[in-house]
């Protein structure tokens, strides 16, 4: 089977985080025996995300091999196994071959089982999911919040030229793009231009908000504008949800996924 | 670099995110469009003969950049060679646009950078970190550090 071999050994060796890393050994791969005899090949593992790469050493500049974290689960690995501190990856699909690995000592061992355990895209995804159900609800409650306090703001408002936020609010069509993580793309680029893998990260959510206090219970949005921004939005959707309802005939109606 | 094939094997028949049947060329020059079986699982893109149960190859979608070609296609490329594409071909575009908003959001790095935005918004709101109730908020996969932006 074809894989993108260089994109996968660039990634392994990219500034991206590591889960975790540290020296094991390791038994299996070309010309080793399958079961553990002898001390094992002592090599230098980086998980990261759901990808586990060795390395012959720290400096190394290409992954000897790499282990894709799905579908398995991780194990203290039992006797027979005469070594110490020994765990296995183990494969629920038939004839897929376990790994087995060993660490320095019992504290690597178990922190190496618990990241390993937790590297599945499932485990992230799930994650995600529930931190996205429970920003939804605190957002919710702050809405609450909100529409007693606005009657209070609204009477000294001016309209100010948004700064850093994009243009075009007034047409309210942009309120999804800034409130959704997935909208940010174009924005979140800006923000870390120049920075190596800056423009490749535009698919991650955000990071225009990450770090700058831009939410309006943050002690550092001071600026009113961007106060009233914060506020205004809910007011520009409102209207335009109001405008669609009452022109029936609009052909588009997106639902935006606002989390 | 060595890897077990039959993982990735056994990864191409879990469940999919997105899976059609699209035209898709290689990298090389000269490469002619043919029809393949395209399935996205987790952070993999396989792709199979329209014929067979197993994939003839497979793209890890870490660092990759998701682009738009002509009305009805888009093409996937890589950080390290940018000029370097894969290109498909959808039969519509609504369906262009609905995999390539899968496949933008299908990295684990896009996963992890959600899930420290929502962390950090949701801790800015409530003051409680969201991830102290499952006992993880110490792991190094979810701290903003992690982050190089």
């Amino acid at each position: 089977m074809k894989l993108n071999e260089r994109s996968v050994a660039h990634y392994a060796l990219s500034d991206s985080p590591a889960d975790h890393t540290g020296f094991l050994r390791t038994w299996g791969g070309a010309g080793m025996p399958p079961t553990p005899s002898g001390a094992g090949r002592r090599c230098w593992f980086v998980l990261k995300g759901n990808l586990l790469f060795s390395f012959e050493n720290r400096e190394g500049r290409a992954p000897l091999s790499l282990v894709v974290l799905e579908g398995c689960t991780v194990e203290l690995a039992e006797a027979p196994v005469p070594e110490e501190f020994a765990f296995a990856i183990r494969f629920d699909a038939p004839g897929v071959r376990p790994h087995l690995l060993a660490a320095d000592g019992p504290a690597a061992q178990e922190a190496w089982v618990k990241a390993l355990s937790r590297a599945s895209f499932g485990y992230m995804r799930l994650v995600v999911r529930e931190l996205e159900s429970q920003l939804r609800e605190a957002r919710h409650s702050l809405d609450l919040h909100r529409r007693s306090s606005w009657k209070a703001v609204s009477s000294r408002c001016k309209p100010q030229a948004p700064d850093r936020w994009s243009p075009g609010l007034e047409n309210g069509h942009s309120l999804s793009r800034d409130c959704s993580p997935m909208g940010l793309v174009e924005e979140g680029g800006s923000r870390s231009a120049g920075r190596g893998l800056a423009e490749w990260e535009l698919q991650g959510p955000a990071s225009l908000l990450l770090g700058r206090g831009q939410s309006p219970v943050s002690p550092e949005t001071s600026c009113f504008s961007t106060l009233h921004e914060w506020y205004g939005r809910e007011i520009m959707e409102l209207r335009r949800a109001w405008l669609q309802r009452a022109q029936e005939n609009q052909p588009e109606c997106k639902d935006q996924d606002r989390p | 670099m060595r890897y077990n094939e039959k993982e990735l094997q056994a990864l191409s028949r879990q469940p999919a995110e997105m899976a059609a049947e699209l035209g898709m060329r290689g990298p090389k020059k000269g490469s002619v469009v043919k029809r393949r079986l395209v399935k996205l699982v987790v952070n993999f893109l396989f792709y199979f003969r329209t014929d067979e149960a197993e994939p003839i190859g497979a793209l890890l979608l870490e660092h990759c950049r998701v682009t738009q070609e002509e009305p009805s296609g888009f093409s996937i490329s890589f950080l390290e060679d940018p000029e370097r594409k894969y290109h498909f071909e959808c039969c519509s575009e609504e369906q262009c646009q609905e995999w390539m908003a899968a496949l933008r959001r299908a990295s684990y790095e896009f996963m992890r950078r959600s899930l420290i935005f929502y962390r950090n918004e949701i801790q800015k709101m409530t003051g409680k970190d969201p991830l102290e109730q499952f006992g993880i908020s110490e792991e190094a996969r979810f701290q903003l550090s992690s982050l190089k932006a």
